[in-house]
């Protein structure tokens, strides 16, 4: 008897705390819309709840742990909806605001004159973050005057670098007819592909958006490379460029690629928007082979803030460290963090990690790239890491 | 009614059905894996730097530990005690990868020279070698002996190709349908298996280089660096960023992954190849914890 009376007093509880935290629709239209100017929540597209005054779905009329008085964070309180588009955002390449569930970052909550409630400025939304891409060229590619990202970018998640729609050449073509394209590249020998190898599809100071800088064997000739249709294999480039020959004779190289020339894995043999004729800019260059390995760390509780160049921390072409990192695990780390050089748990040659052998450095209790825990830790820092070492602690 | 013994007999029933689904789920977990010794260097200020490779001399019962950023090699004995360091005279430059041939000489790999070096012991000569294929510059990366051959990864193009001890090619193992090439390569009852890290792929080639199956890894790995297959035809895969190892059955279905991301006994930091000795270690070379694990069943 006294087990059943213990279930019920359970139950009324249980329902007592269901029905103070579920939105109530009864707390409506007139209620919220006394303080809160209406005209405001009303635009060409409105979005469903707020169309029927259940301001409650979203937010708690009287406190919340959210900014806004949500009833959750943004992301979670969408998807308590919109369920079918968690599965589908989460596939692929996700765009990094869709990943942290700020939906808000791109779509108005309550009302836009955009289809799928999209900002009525997002043109401005996209450059608050991405905030490296020039906005003003001399020649400049319309959809990007336009502000009309989504032309070749997809929003949410997609199965290609950079968030595009499709294959680049596709995008290209989808817009410019073949044959103007071949007839404006008279003398390109070959079928015309890789259009981004020396277009900028954003802009550019050169004529057809071609990207600033110019390989000098481009600029003086395609024979100074080509040799009628054969391939330019590495050895081509390493004549002009040997102390990168030599940077590949280390440990870890980024020497790979089946019949081809492992310098086009990251740069462009004609032109690029730097001297080092990089395909892209350098973290997207790392992102389209290392893609998973980013997101996986991005993903910790504790990732590393976003750096604006992976080559700060690792040797691009070969390193005869971990990682391919530049140097030790301090030299790199002190680069930035000037204080941990100064003052630190002992670190250095004369410093030895008791299990392997090795010099105690920065990455010996950190993962710079990211972990779960604070300070980017490899363990929980007050006890766990110690021990590692310290076993007697 | 519910009487008292009702509620504690749906207890246990309750606690029974949970602990059962918790086993169950390690189960899926579990290897028979368990470490048995490791071969490093102990003396302070002297331990191997960044080790890169194994070689099993079979017949001399001996392990060789590639040392490359220390330029040279350790040979251990079965019970994992350090014989020999070697240096050749200092005249080692980044030593990547080995075999011993029976004319008692070692070939290595040295990529601060770009070479496939020849130590003749007795001698106490190293010859540097250039390799070339098709007048292709060849960057060898990983090397195996068989029957006479040797089998050299070329990392610049991630082809496998063999090469007569006069360093004649021979025959080249590739696959269009794996533009990245391969990363890492063993050759097992006669025939190469070789591993796509690319496309996540295990490629099987007989020794004239025919292409006679694949294996898909799929998502059960992330950054596949090296391979090795056991006696029971099973596949075990080294995942340098995931550091563990995955298992996979015959025809390649994914059995069970083992070994952690840490510095103590049995985790891996940087590992680097994965090999089978044959008196049933499975060896690990593990560069960022500077040491060769071996584990046992």
């Amino acid at each position: 008897m006294r087990l059943m009376s213990g279930l019920f007093s359970s139950l009324f509880c249980f329902s007592l705390v269901f029905l103070c935290t579920t939105p109530s629709p009864a707390v409506a239209d007139n209620v919220c819309f006394t303080c809160h100017d209406k005209t405001l929540f009303t635009d060409k597209i409105v979005h469903q709840p707020v169309a029927e005054s259940q301001c409650s779905v979203c937010h708690n009329p009287h406190v919340a742990k959210y900014k806004g008085l949500l009833r959750d964070h943004n992301g979670t309180l969408c998807y308590s909806c919109h369920k079918k588009s968690k599965e589908e955002f989460g596939k692929g390449i996700v765009h990094a605001p869709v990943a942290q569930g700020n939906c808000s970052g791109c779509h108005s909550p309550h009302a836009s004159s955009n289809k799928g409630l999209v900002s009525n400025d997002l043109a401005n939304k996209c450059f608050a973050c991405h905030t490296d891409l020039p906005q003003e060229y001399k020649q400049i590619h319309k959809p990007f005057a336009d502000g009309n990202c989504i032309a070749c970018h997809r929003s949410h998640q997609a199965d290609n670098l950079q968030l595009l729609s499709d294959k680049p050449d596709t995008l290209c073509y989808s817009c410019h007819a073949a044959d103007t394209l071949q007839a404006s590249h008279k003398d390109y020998p070959l079928a015309l592909k890789d259009c981004l190898s020396c277009h900028n599809p954003h802009g550019s100071d050169r004529q057809g958006l071609m990207r600033n800088f110019l390989h000098q064997p481009y600029v003086e000739g395609c024979a100074s490379c080509h040799q009628g249709s054969n391939k330019v294999s590495m050895a081509t480039c390493l004549k002009c460029h040997e102390n990168t020959g030599k940077e590949l004779l280390a440990n870890h190289s980024h020497i790979t690629l089946q019949e081809g020339n492992s310098c086009l894995n990251c740069h462009s043999p004609h032109a690029g928007d730097d001297k080092a004729l990089l395909k892209n800019k350098e973290r997207q260059v790392c992102n389209s082979c290392h893609a998973e390995t980013l997101a996986r760390y991005r993903q910790k509780a504790f990732p590393h803030p976003p750096v604006k160049k992976c080559s700060i921390c690792h040797d691009s072409h070969g390193s005869k460290n971990l990682a391919m990192l530049k140097g030790d695990g301090n030299a790199i780390c002190v680069q930035c963090h000037e204080t941990q050089g100064k003052f630190t748990h002992p670190v250095g040659p004369e410093v030895l990690e008791s299990h392997t052998g090795q010099m105690v450095t920065c990455v010996s209790c950190h993962n710079p790239m990211g972990t779960d825990h604070k300070d980017h830790l490899l363990q929980e820092g007050k006890r766990a890491l110690c021990i590692l070492c310290h076993r007697t602690y | 009614m519910m009487t008292k013994r009702t509620f504690w007999i749906l207890q246990t029933v309750l606690v029974f059905i949970l602990v059962l689904g918790y086993h169950n789920e390690r189960a899926e977990a579990a290897s028979p894996w368990l470490w048995d010794r490791v071969l490093k260097q102990d003396m302070v200020k002297d331990a191997m730097q960044m080790p890169t490779a194994l070689y099993i001399d079979v017949d001399k019962e001996l392990y060789y530990v590639v040392d490359s950023g220390r330029n040279r090699l350790l040979s251990f004995n079965r019970k994992g005690e350090l014989l020999n360091i070697f240096n050749a005279g200092k005249a080692l430059n980044i030593p990547f990868d080995m075999v011993k041939t029976e004319e008692a000489g070692i070939w290595i790999i040295e990529k601060g020279n770009n070479s496939l070096s020849y130590i003749a012991l007795k001698e106490k000569k190293v010859t540097p070698n250039t390799l070339t294929y098709k007048g292709e510059l060849v960057y060898p990366e990983r090397i195996e002996t068989h029957a006479g051959l040797l089998y050299v990864l070329n990392k610049a193009t991630g082809n496998i190709i063999s090469y007569s001890k006069k360093l004649e090619p021979v025959n080249r193992f590739s696959c269009s349908a794996c533009p990245w090439g391969f990363v890492d390569f063993k050759i097992y009852q006669e025939k190469i298996w070789a591993l796509d890290q690319a496309n996540r792929t295990i490629r099987c080639f007989n020794l004239t280089g025919e292409l006679i199956k694949t294996f898909e890894l799929g998502d059960t790995i992330n950054f596949p660096v090296s391979l090795a297959i056991e006696g029971t035809g099973f596949m075990y895969v080294l995942d340098r960023q995931s550091r563990d190892i995955a298992v996979y059955d015959r025809n390649g279905t994914f059995k069970y992954r083992f070994l952690e991301q840490g510095i103590a006994r049995g985790q891996l930091s940087f590992p680097s190849e994965i090999r089978f000795d044959p008196w049933g270690g499975l060896c690990l070379v593990d560069e960022g914890n500077a040491r060769v694990e071996i584990f046992k069943r």
